[in-house]
């Protein structure tokens, strides 16, 4: 049995999956400041479901998906470690001046943004190593042994080591970390060049701070939740899920836990890959709806979208993380977002958000401010007796009134089209975020599918697939913790670098062979260590490289691990040329090729990539009931309303209708069609 | 057109919702096309730096977007770009293209190529005009650069000069141009692949509207672009009724350069603030004729710099487009240094430098009128960080060119807000990047030895300035060519409303030795190999009386080294306990033995 645990904000998604039955999904609160007690909480409601014990459910399980926002919420919150920052001499602001660039041009009302790490605790070592790694000043113990000193007056419980060049040559921040070991020991520290050998001194020591940072909360978490499953009966393992989309054995995360900072939205497209799989498409847009955010993503060919950008906090004010993550892109819009008329008279809907507290109008709890979920719920949409399975029901008519005075009103609207209004401009918010991720790389979304996951997916997915002119729509039955079951779909992964500059005009096949030797090695050392459990073992081997002159390089695989004759290295310096054509529409056939870094990405399976599914409820089929909706196309109309377990598999049925589960409302728009799938699954057509 | 009195509302409501909808749909456009340049192009100046803007203009030749660009490339000059196109052109057709980089005729200067394609309907009725400029690492000057500072006229400068001149008919180029540029710029292939990037975003942008119209009719897109424009005047008249009316004059100088009066170039700005009316002029008459030297505003310039002034100075951002700048009238006068240049005069430079002065200038005058609104000074442009190297790299024996981003000015303090670091400069709007240590060590034979901000040289304010930066740099293995024309090392920036002004710019070369060379504000030398480059940037200006700075703020300065303990005792009269803390009591003594500024 396999178990997966997805920490959010709000609520810890569990999903149980037994192979040879159907899954089960469970939803309980998370708890602050003691994330280990909502955990336990649904692990709890899984029992009982299952009608054992908590420590029988635990020692069934042989293995456990953990993902959790902790990590992130740290950073955002600014409570993670009192971190030291330990530089080369002469460069004590590479975190405070970043790499410039500013958005908004005529604002100045924005604070420029402090350092990740204060000035007051960053420290110039006296050392200087040049790009050719020539040491050119040796470090200066002495001086380094006075820093160490202050280290220990200002009680500083990580630091951070980033030197400059130290990629090329580490000489220096090794011998830092001998010194640290010596005369600071058990304060956790993180070298630069072990965690991210990258060019670029500001993305590297950006990531070095927010590694170290993590090191002390993070190591103590992870420690803390392995001890009290296993007090509760767990025997099996436990993976941690990484912003990289794959997997990692806890005790590996405790040692580089930037890599599960942005864990939980990196499931989403693994998941989404997968269900647009089952409908045959190999390119889709995966939507995850929550309440305050909507974060899209583009799996391109079977391949998760991939980004050596990723920013925490907004672009070039927050803090890069100068390490490569699934690529999934967050707008402030979602159930929550507030409706709004300006001054001019212009219509706004989000960034603000009325989150879960005090959340909608319609949820009673004191929200006064309309939110899209208000719009969907005046215009019949939810229904306002049985939201989330009946477990709430929603105030209609203070939901109508706010919408009524704060959009209608000034918009001389009647209320149902001040409610379409809202949901048009929410979905033109969406579309933007789309657009911005597909037509970035060239894909019309006309040639997607799109996955519609989350709670609040189902409001205007229709709308804004037609607004695409992309027909398909998938909505996976796991869609409302499509992280949860993302983690249960993915792979153990590890990813393993070396920087070696190299011209394709004077490549050396003995060097490159013997890099390319050494991090296989590292691979199978992976691999060994992963067990016996570990299947369809991979070694993807890529290069980084780039034209001549050029400053960002591009990601190449290799078809091979060795380079045995010159035709080999041809074909590299062929697909490099391919594989620019189709990033950025040219090539430079006549220019020589420089590779940067070599790569290796291990990767296998710890069980079998089955599909995971819910069970079909037994209750009798075909209980439809009639609601009045309300649609630009038909104003009000009596239209039916379908439990999606109970629908009949493979057939259609036609807008307007709305299918419900206990975890989301999909809405199927007039001229729309549905099916349910024999996988569990919804497919909508948009009729675009 | 009559701007007596403000807009009042129309007796039709217009559909917020609809308008809102299709503004994002045409910003997208312009996000479309920069996305094509930034990633197509291959000098590092366009696809590192990302210096180009991105605009779309009706076939009235009003600005409708401009979303993402820098300030003065475009806001005040993509309307003149447009309207000399059609003057030059009367007849243009589907699959023209054109390639202006003229300063008289609407540009900004001679580096910035533009491509400017006009839109057609299914009807062969011309509706739009989309405009793609980018900054080009070379534009055939006289000498390897693009800021010809000291160019006494338009022929010394160099630059080939196009005025609106069709490169394109029926989407095929004429080769003839293309060939005259290959002879006469620099890393002529690199050109080129600028020039198709350029090309294949001005095409993006005409296939999205032409989608667009199609989609949901021309008229309509018209009619959007009518009703948006009234949309903004009226969110310009309302925040201009909340700011106090007033005239006022801001004059801020540019330092000397050979060619110029002794005591710097004086820009003079006349701001005068009519909130009943919803109405800001902004007069540059009152400025001295155009100058021998490359520092001369263009037309497109001048006008710019002023809105950008205002655009700066407002209670709240207001979208820069046709409608909402009906509001500003800026008055520019013919053969004046912040002017309408007349030709041969040179503006080579007239991007960065006295238009920084003129909008500062304005910013100052807004804050005389309004202590709730305008800025103090920013920073200077172009200092020796961000100067342009060259030379041989004795590592592969190739000859290399290139303008480093390391650092240049500090933002100006605001009337709510310190000023923001990484400004570079007030046109570009902080919005370049600044390079990396290692890219920049990589790339060329050279070592950056320190860059930090520098502790004590903000302009003191209740919301301070920024810090200058200072950087200091050297060849490794080599020698090699420095060239810069900057600002702001005789005239820092200023301070306003009792805010403190900056520490002068300065730089120098130093030898291992110890011999120190001093630099002047616009030169061009050869480093040694034992000598290194210290280049000590501008910060911003102070706002309002820096002993009315919340001592909070001035104890997180010190204690981050930005202001040391005994300049914030001196100048923002703020004891400091030793753990830093704010020490109220003396504190308040301190200031009490200051009141009455």
């Amino acid at each position: 049995m396999r178990m997966s645990i997805d920490v959010g904000g709000t609520f810890t998604d569990l999903m149980v999956d037994v192979p040879g039955h159907a899954a089960t999904m469970f939803k309980s609160p998370t708890t602050y400041p003691d994330p280990i007690g909502g955990i336990l909480g649904a692990i709890e409601l899984a029992a009982a479901a299952r009608g054992v014990a908590v420590p029988d459910l635990l020692a069934e399980t042989e293995i456990l998906f953990h993902s959790t926002t902790r990590a992130i919420n740290a950073v955002v919150t600014g409570k993670a470690a009192r971190t030291a920052l330990l530089v080369t001499e002469g460069h004590p602001d590479i975190l405070l001046i970043r790499e410039g660039g500013r958005t908004d041009p005529f604002n100045y009302r924005t604070p420029y943004p402090a350092p990740y790490v204060p000035r007051s605790l960053t420290f110039e070592v006296p050392e200087r190593v040049w790009a050719d790694g020539r040491v050119h000043r040796p470090l200066d113990e002495e001086a380094t042994l006075a820093i160490l000193e202050n280290l220990k007056a200002r009680q500083v419980e990580a630091v951070a080591v980033s030197l400059i060049w130290s990629i090329v040559n580490p000489a220096h921040e090794l011998r830092l970390a001998e010194l640290l070991e010596q005369h600071l020991p058990g304060v956790p520290y993180t070298l630069s060049h072990k965690l991210n050998p990258t060019v670029r001194e500001y993305r590297r020591t950006s990531s070095c701070a927010i590694d170290a940072s993590l090191k002390p909360i993070m190591s103590d978490y992870l420690r803390t939740l392995k001890q009290r499953l296993e007090e509760r009966g767990l025997r099996g393992q436990i993976f941690a899920v990484t912003s990289q989309g794959g997997l990692v054995d806890v005790a590996d995360l405790a040692e580089r836990p930037i890599l599960a900072l942005n864990s939980g939205p990196a499931m989403a497209p693994v998941a989404g890959r997968h269900f647009a799989g089952i409908e045959g498409a190999s390119t889709a847009i995966v939507t995850d709806a929550g309440g305050t955010t909507y974060d899209v993503s583009l799996v391109k060919d079977g391949a998760l979208p991939w980004t050596r950008e990723t920013w925490l906090g907004p672009i070039y004010q927050g803090n890069l993380t100068g390490f490569p993550s699934v690529d999934v892109k967050s707008v402030g819009a979602g159930g929550g977002s507030i409706a709004r008329v300006d001054s001019a008279g212009l219509l706004q809907v989000g960034p603000e958000s009325a989150g879960s507290t005090p959340g909608p109008v319609c949820y009673g709890r004191g929200g006064t401010r309309p939110t899209v979920t208000d719009a969907a719920v005046v215009l019949g949409y939810i229904d306002p007796a049985f939201f989330l399975g009946g477990q709430m029901s929603l105030a209609l008519e203070a939901a109508r009134e706010a919408i009524r005075r704060d959009v209608a009103a000034p918009l001389g609207l009647s209320v149902e089209n001040a409610a379409l209004a809202i949901l048009d401009l929410t979905t033109e918010g969406m579309v933007n975020a789309i657009e911005d991720i597909t037509v970035k790389q060239g894909i019309d979304p006309q040639d997607t599918v799109m996955i519609g996951g989350g709670g609040a997916a189902g409001i205007n997915a229709v709308l804004i697939a037609r607004r695409l002119r992309c027909d398909t729509i998938v909505f996976p039955d796991v869609g409302a913790a499509l992280s949860a079951a993302g983690a249960m779909m993915s792979e153990l992964t590890t990813e393993y670098s070396s920087i070696g500059f190299m011209k394709t005009t004077a490549f050396d096949r003995d060097r490159a062979n013997a890099l390319l030797a050494e991090l296989v090695g590292r691979a199978q050392a992976f691999f060994d260590k992963a067990g016996p459990a570990a299947r369809d073992r991979r070694i993807d081997l890529s290069i980084e490289a780039r034209y001549p002159s050029q400053v960002w390089e591009i990601e190449v695989p290799l078809r091979g691990a060795r380079f045995d004759t010159e035709d080999d290295v041809a074909a590299l310096i062929a697909d490099f040329h391919a594989r620019h054509t189709d990033l950025f529409s040219f090539r430079d056939d006549g220019d020589a090729v420089e590779i940067m870094s070599w790569r290796a990405l291990a990767r296998c399976r710890l069980s079998d990539p089955t599909s995971i599914r819910l069970g079909d409820e037994a209750q009798a089929a075909g209980a439809v009931s009639h609601r009045p909706m309300f649609f630009r196309e038909t104003g009000l109309v009596e239209a039916p309303a379908y439990r999606l377990e109970h629908l009949p598999e493979n057939t259609e049925l036609h807008g307007p209708a709305i299918v419900d589960s206990n975890f989301t409302t999909i809405v199927i728009n007039p001229g729309a069609r549905a099916v349910r799938r024999p996988g569990g699954h919804l497919v909508v057509h948009s009729a675009a | 057109m009559t701007l007596e009195a403000p807009v009042s509302t129309p007796s039709t409501p217009f559909d917020g919702v609809k308008l809102a909808i299709m503004q994002k749909r045409f910003d997208g456009v312009t996000r479309k096309m920069a996305n094509t340049l930034l990633r197509t192009a291959r000098s590092g100046v366009i696809n590192t730096a990302r210096d180009f803007s991105c605009a779309l203009v009706t076939a009235g030749c009003e600005l409708l977007t401009a979303a993402d660009s820098y300030p003065i490339h475009v806001i005040g000059g993509a309307d003149l770009m447009a309207r000399a196109m059609l003057d030059i052109h009367p007849e243009v057709k589907r699959g023209d293209a054109f390639l202006h980089n003229s300063p008289y005729h609407g540009n900004s200067h001679a580096a910035d190529h533009t491509i400017l394609v006009p839109v057609f309907d299914d009807d062969d009725v011309h509706r739009f005009t989309v405009v793609a400029k980018a900054h080009q690492a070379d534009c055939g000057n006289s000498l390897p650069t693009t800021y010809m500072g000291n160019a006494r006229d338009v022929y010394e400068e160099g630059a080939l000069i196009f005025p609106a001149v069709k490169v394109q008919s029926d989407y095929v180029d004429n080769r003839d141009i293309i060939n005259m540029c290959l002879m006469r710029i620099r890393v002529p292939e690199q050109w080129r692949g600028d020039y198709l990037a350029m090309v294949g975003a001005a095409r993006i942008g005409e296939r999205e509207i032409m989608r667009m119209g199609r989609e949901l009719g021309w008229d309509a897109l018209t009619e959007h672009a009518r009703q948006w424009f009234d949309v903004t005047e009226r969110q310009m008249v309302e925040v201009i009724s909340t700011i106090r009316s007033g005239k006022a004059r801001g004059t801020c100088t540019h330092d000397p350069l050979p060619g110029t009066p002794a005591e710097g170039i004086r820009a003079n700005a006349d701001v005068t603030i009519d909130a009943a009316a919803g109405r800001i002029v902004v007069d540059l008459t009152d400025n001295i004729d155009c100058l021998p030297v490359g520092v001369n505003l263009s037309h497109a310039c001048a006008r710019t710099a002023a809105l950008v002034g205002v655009l700066n100075s407002l209670p709240r951002p207001v979208t820069p487009n046709a409608g909402s700048l009906r509001r500003i009238e800026v008055r520019l006068r013919e053969n004046c240094v912040v002017g309408i240049p007349r030709h041969p005069h040179s503006t080579s430079v007239a991007t960065t430098n006295l238009g920084d002065r003129v909008s500062n200038a304005v910013q100052l005058a807004m804050a005389t009128i309004d202590p709730s609104v305008g800025m103090a000074e920013g920073g200077a442009a172009l200092p020796p960080s961000a100067g342009v190297i060259s030379g041989r790299d004795p590592r592969n024996g190739h000859a290399f060119v290139n303008e480093v981003i390391l650092a240049a000015g500090g933002g100006p303090g605001t009337p709510v807000q310190d000023g923001w670091l990484s400004l570079f400069c007030m046109g570009n709007a902080g919005m370049p990047f600044y390079d990396s240590i290692e890219i920049d060590e990589m790339l060329h034979p050279m070592m950056i030895e320190t860059r930090k901000i520098l502790t004590d040289s903000e302009g003191a304010g209740a919301f301070r300035g920024a810090p200058g930066i200072m950087t200091a740099f050297r060849p490794i293995d080599c020698d090699f060519e420095l060239g810069f024309c900057s600002d702001g090392t005789v005239n820092p920036s200023l301070g306003t409303r009792g805010g403190g002004n900056a520490r002068p710019a300065a730089q120098y070369l130093e030898s291992d030795a110890g011999e120190v060379v001093p630099l002047s504000t616009s030169e061009h030398v050869h480093v040694r190999v034992d000598q290194r480059v210290v280049s000590l940037s501008n910060g911003g200006g102070g706002y309002g009386a820096p002993e009315t700075r919340d001592p909070a703020r001035v104890a997180l300065d010190v204690a981050e080294g930005w202001v040391s303990p005994a300049r914030a005792r001196e100048v923002y009269r703020v004891a400091l306990t030793a753990d830093l803390a704010v020490d109220g009591a003396a504190t308040a003594a301190l200031r009490a033995g200051c009141e009455a500024p």
